[in-house]
């Protein structure tokens, strides 16, 4: 199989263009999930820049702007994504590393915060760190001492910097409704304040969350935490960034179940994440749609991409967002092939 | 339809929209836009929006989902973390009246989407929607003179509601349509148009987006429908009630920003029933004489023709008589000459 | 099953940063028996204990570690259960340490019992089909059939990686007899971990266990978390459904894969005649597990397919579909290239196995002719047996 291109040509003006103040909502369902695409935003965002051919001067000529990105994943961790990234050519640790990346792990520790927290992660971090160039030594037990000194080391020389970026900000639910939300909120925004902080004037700041439905769903109804609140907490994301991007499920169960009155009465769980997701796209410029084929599973197509105009779309002509379908297929290296029904 | 009557309904139709679109008259106190994700409710707004700046009336956008201002509005007002009061307040302190001289500016106050409002789980259960939404049009503080206020109200109808905790009030949704003065339903064009399509040639009509019910599809809407592809604009289904009491329902198309200027003054929203997609001019009526089908058989009779044929006895006439089975339903022909009738091969 | 040293001299804090670091490197740590990279991406895979779901997974031969695989089941019948068992017996077999959820003792009593490993049943098969095939020379051409159509399906079992291995290297994955019960001295070594009804989330304490045995076991065991029927009303008090309960619950879990990407795996069986798919709840559990498998076991008993004309003494009659949703790591990328995917598969649960096998109808009663086209029985055409 041939490799692809980092960026499916089809998808690039999609992917790279994010207006002022835009939310991009992609969902996804069960059997066709939404990674790929979130890791070719990245891409469009940083990939430029960390190609080892091309400078970062040049790089700014070329496309005036710089971009930074925060990720915040609900469901996949730090490892998940530095290693797909690393498939394309992304090496992530080194982008936060000059502050063009955070990421804010809402997996590890969402729920339950480990006892022993007390310096262990800081130490986790810096083997992972540290280890990363030494994968052509498989076996080697990570000694207590290389790694801490360096840490050591790098706590001195950065005083920036407080953490390592293996061991990203770790986001914690603790409390009860609204206000468990602010405290994550806060946790966010300082991430990507710090990383504003370095930020010349004209930069972007783009603003990954990673299945934030998931929240909504787990702390229930029983919480104080519904539709409303949730969006509540993602507009106050948005206000601190140049464009947000935000991945939901949009799996039959979770959308229709709510609509359908009558024989069954729906779930508040349901309920809430209809209304979430709706809401999400009314307020969205661009929905990408991502399902698997109707027809049942084929051998090259992974599933079907629908890229349509949300209800934030303005409508003014220096906004113009073409709306199709297409189908997609991952291939076993990772590479994204993005083509139009009937091609190939 | 008669001619007269179409155009007796466009003029004052027309009017009606142009009033309500433009505020005159405060005809409608109370607006509320019931839209989807198959056709949101923005273009509208920007419309509403465009026409007040026009006319210099004050704007003031409450955002429920908007996160940026939109052009041409006088005052942004964000609701995040705001009880309903706070809101209303901060709507009344935004509006300064005009100079005691002028008359008191008009006003226009938008809520882009009342559907968060109504599902937040820290709204007070005491609550009062009807009284909310009063207090926007007519505001009791004495500082706000006498402003004459038009509210807009967007609700999503494809987002569903909460369960009620009071299972014996009216929805939401019932207590705004029963409040507003005007109803207004937005369409896609391109829908509409395939939808009657669908129903001219007694198929079932296509449905779109969330109503295909489908996994992982939210929104259905591709504009470039096949054969549609001028098929921009908004299909509003006004539903207005009169100070009278009488009701008016029509159909208008509006069609998208880019085909006029915002300086357009004229009206720009038409009938839908006089748009050439949706109804197709019929063709002139021609001469009666010549309704037959040209071809270059002679599909015609002569009148000799046609009175031979009529003189054909069909089989069941004679089966009629039941002359016992096997009887009847024979083929009473007279041979005539131009028949080629052979006695030993053909038989009747 | 060698006894390793188990490393001497590490307090547990460093224990926890080798976990990253062993992340980092798909090879799997050298000293875990029944862990074998993947011949897809390298990464450490561990047998589920049944060979044909190993090969169901991807392209992974194995179910990739720090992966949780729920099965669902439709209907009362228990065949998730005896997948799970296989899952449990494997885990004991190589030394594994095993935690199971809220069943009581017996339930590690009733392992299937071993009976060598998965390639030496594979061979046995076939020489006793060998043995028979040798019964007359008219049957020789089908001895022929056999090996070319039904043997090469019937023994893609082992990998080409795993069959190198099994020379060298201790076995991948065992065959267990349901019939017999498993004894085998590391299986004292399992825990149960009861569910305790309490007014906060019943699962807390579940996790706060397998968190504190985890995180302090020296750094080269390996977990197997076993939950079976999960949210079953006889096991689980009424609050454990709450999404706020087994969702926090489940979210926990893959942050605890996540922790220890090379060291857990978790098998989790649903009922879905209680939990029916298309409730919002079991679509999260869905969407927060990495693998999903449905099993929807025919109705009736399988007599009524047996007598049909497809089924054969030799070739057992299918007792139900097998749907794979999602499939560990192949999904997570964006899914889809597998070959695998969109095959029917049926199911069939014998003494010995649990076979995977693709699905297709067998042909009506009497229709010889669909008897002969069909390629799925792998039987020899009537024609070749008479004269």
């Amino acid at each position: 199989m041939p490799s692809q291109p980092p960026l499916p040509p089809l998808l690039t003006t999609y992917l790279s263009k994010q207006p002022e103040s835009s939310l991009t909502l992609i969902s996804s369902i069960l059997g066709a999930t939404s990674n790929w695409l979130v890791l070719r935003y990245l891409y469009a965002a940083l990939g430029t820049s960390s190609s080892p051919n091309v400078t970062i001067g040049s790089d700014e000529l070329a496309n005036g702007v710089k971009r930074k990105v925060v990720l915040v994943s609900f469901l996949r961790s730090w490892e998940f994504w530095r290693a797909e990234a690393k498939r394309l050519g992304l090496d992530l640790a080194r982008l936060a590393d000059k502050q063009q990346f955070a990421f804010v792990d809402g997996l590890s520790e969402l729920f339950n915060t480990p006892s022993t927290a007390s310096g262990a992660p800081t130490n986790t971090g810096s083997a992972v760190r540290t280890t990363l160039p030494l994968r052509s030594q498989p076996g080697t037990v990570p000694g207590r001492g290389p790694p801490s000194t360096v840490t050591a080391e790098r706590l001195g020389n950065e005083g920036l910097r407080q953490r390592e970026p293996g061991t990203a900000k770790k986001l914690h639910f603790t409390g009860h409704g609204v206000a468990a939300l602010d405290v994550m909120e806060k946790d966010i925004i300082a991430e990507i304040n710090r990383q504003k902080s370095s930020m010349a004037e004209g930069d972007e700041m783009l603003l990954i969350i990673d299945q934030p439905d998931f929240l909504l769903a787990a702390t229930g109804a029983s919480m104080g935490i519904g539709a409303t609140e949730m969006a509540e907490w993602v507009t106050g994301l948005q206000q601190h960034a140049h464009a947000t991007v935000l991945t939901l499920a949009a799996d039959s169960p979770l959308i229709h179940n709510a609509s359908t009155s009558g024989i069954q009465q729906s779930s508040p769980i349901e309920t809430e994440h209809a209304a979430f997701a709706i809401g999400m796209a009314h307020r969205a410029r661009s929905v990408m749609q991502l399902r698997t084929l109707e027809t049942g599973a084929a051998r090259d197509v992974s599933g079907v991409l629908r890229i349509s105009r949300g209800g934030g779309w303005t409508g003014e002509a220096e906004d113009n967002l073409e709306e199709r379908e297409l189908l997609y297929y991952i291939q076993r290296d990772g590479g994204v092939r993005v083509f139009g029904r009937g091609e190939s | 339809m008669a001619p007269v009557n179409l155009s007796h309904r466009r003029t004052h139709n027309l009017l009606l929209i142009s009033k309500l679109l433009s505020l005159r008259d405060t005809a409608s106190p109370l607006t509320l836009l019931q839209d989807s994700l198959e056709q949101p409710a923005t273009p509208l707004i920007k419309e509403y929006i465009r026409r007040a700046k026009l006319s210099k009336v004050h704007v003031t956008f409450i955002a429920f989902e908007t996160l940026k201002k939109p052009d041409g509005v006088d005052a942004f007002v964000s609701t995040r973390r705001k009880s309903p009061a706070e809101i209303v307040e901060e709507v009344a302190a935004v509006y300064q009246p005009a100079s005691a001289t002028g008359p008191p500016r008009r006003r226009l106050i938008i809520i882009d989407a009342i559907n968060p409002l109504l599902s937040s789980r820290r709204l007070d259960p005491a609550f009062h929607l009807p009284s909310f939404l009063g207090s926007f049009i007519a505001p009791s503080g004495p500082s706000t003179g006498k402003a004459e206020a038009s509210l807009v109200v967007t609700y999503h109808q494809d987002v569903s509601a909460l369960p009620q905790q009071n299972h014996y009030s009216p929805t939401p949704l019932s207590v705004l349509t029963y409040l507003a003065t005007s109803i207004i339903t937005l369409h896609s064009f391109s829908h509409i148009l395939a939808q009657k399509a669908a129903r001219d040639r007694s198929l079932a009509a296509p449905v779109f987006g969330l109503e295909e019910e489908q996994d992982g599809v939210l929104l259905g809407r591709l504009d470039k429908l096949a054969g549609t592809g001028a098929a921009e604009g908004i299909v509003l289904e006004l539903e207005h009630r009169r100070k009278s009491g009488r009701g008016v329902l029509e159909w208008y198309l509006l069609p998208p920003s880019s085909r006029y200027s915002p300086q357009h003054v004229k009206e720009v929203v038409t009938l839908l029933d006089d748009n050439v997609l949706y109804n197709p001019p019929m063709e002139p009526d021609t001469n009666p004489d010549e309704d037959e089908p040209k071809s270059t058989f002679e599909l015609g009779l002569t009148d000799r023709q046609r009175r031979d044929r009529e003189g054909v006895v069909l089989p069941y006439f004679d089966a009629q008589h039941g002359d016992g089975p096997g009887e009847g339903g024979r083929i009473l022909y007279d041979m005539g000459e131009e028949d080629d009738f052979d006695e030993e091969e053909d038989e009747i | 099953m060698s006894f390793r040293k188990r490393n001497i001299g590490l307090s547990a804090g460093v224990d926890r940063a080798a976990v990253p670091n062993a992340s980092t490197q798909p090879a799997p740590p050298e000293s875990s028996p029944g862990i074998r990279p993947s011949p897809d991406d390298g990464r450490p895979t561990t047998s589920t204990g049944s060979p044909s779901l190993d090969n169901l997974l991807a392209g992974h031969a194995g179910l990739p570690m720090g992966k949780i695989l729920l099965i669902e089941e439709n209907g009362t019948t228990d065949f998730a259960g005896a997948l799970l068992r296989y899952y449990a017996a494997e885990g004991v077999v190589q030394e594994q340490k095993i935690h199971v959820v809220g069943v009581p003792e017996q339930w590690g009593r009733s392992l299937p019992g071993l009976i060598g490993t998965a390639e030496s049943l594979e061979e046995k098969r076939d020489k006793r089909k060998d043995e028979k095939m040798k019964i007359a020379w008219r049957y020789e051409r089908l001895g022929e059939f056999g090996a070319g159509v039904a043997g090469s399906r019937d023994a893609p079992a082992p990998a080409p990686a795993g069959e190198k291995d099994a020379i060298a290297k201790p076995a991948f994955c065992h065959a267990f007899d349901l019939t017999k019960r498993l004894t085998h001295p590391a299986i004292t070594n399992m825990s149960f971990i009861p569910l305790v009804p309490s007014r906060e989330s019943p699962f807390a304490a579940i996790l706060k266990q397998l968190q504190t045995t985890i995180g302090s076991s020296p750094s080269n065991t390996i977990h197997r978390i076993v939950i079976p029927s999960l949210l079953n009303p006889t096991m689980y008090p009424p609050n454990a459904c709450q999404p706020e309960h087994v969702l926090q619950f489940f979210h926990s879990l893959k942050a605890m894969m996540s922790a220890y990407t090379t060291r857990v795996t978790a098998m989790i069986t649903l009922p879905l005649s209680l939990f029916p798919r298309s409730s919002g709840l079991v679509r999260w559990i869905e969407l927060l597990s990495d693998g999903v498998i449905e099993l929807c076991p025919f109705p009736h008993s399988a007599d009524a397919v047996a007598t049909s004309g497809a089924a054969t003494s030799v070739e057992e009659p299918p007792q139900g579909m097998l749907k794979t949703h999602r499939l560990p790591v192949l999904h997570e990328r964006g899914g889809g290239s597998d070959q695998n995917v969109g095959q029917d598969w049926a199911f069939i649960l014998s003494r010995r196995r649990f076979e995977i096998k693709p699905f297709s109808l067998p042909p009506a009663e009497g229709d010889t002719e669909a008897q002969d086209a069909s390629a799925t029985g792998g039987m020899p055409k009537k024609s070749d047996l008479e004269f």
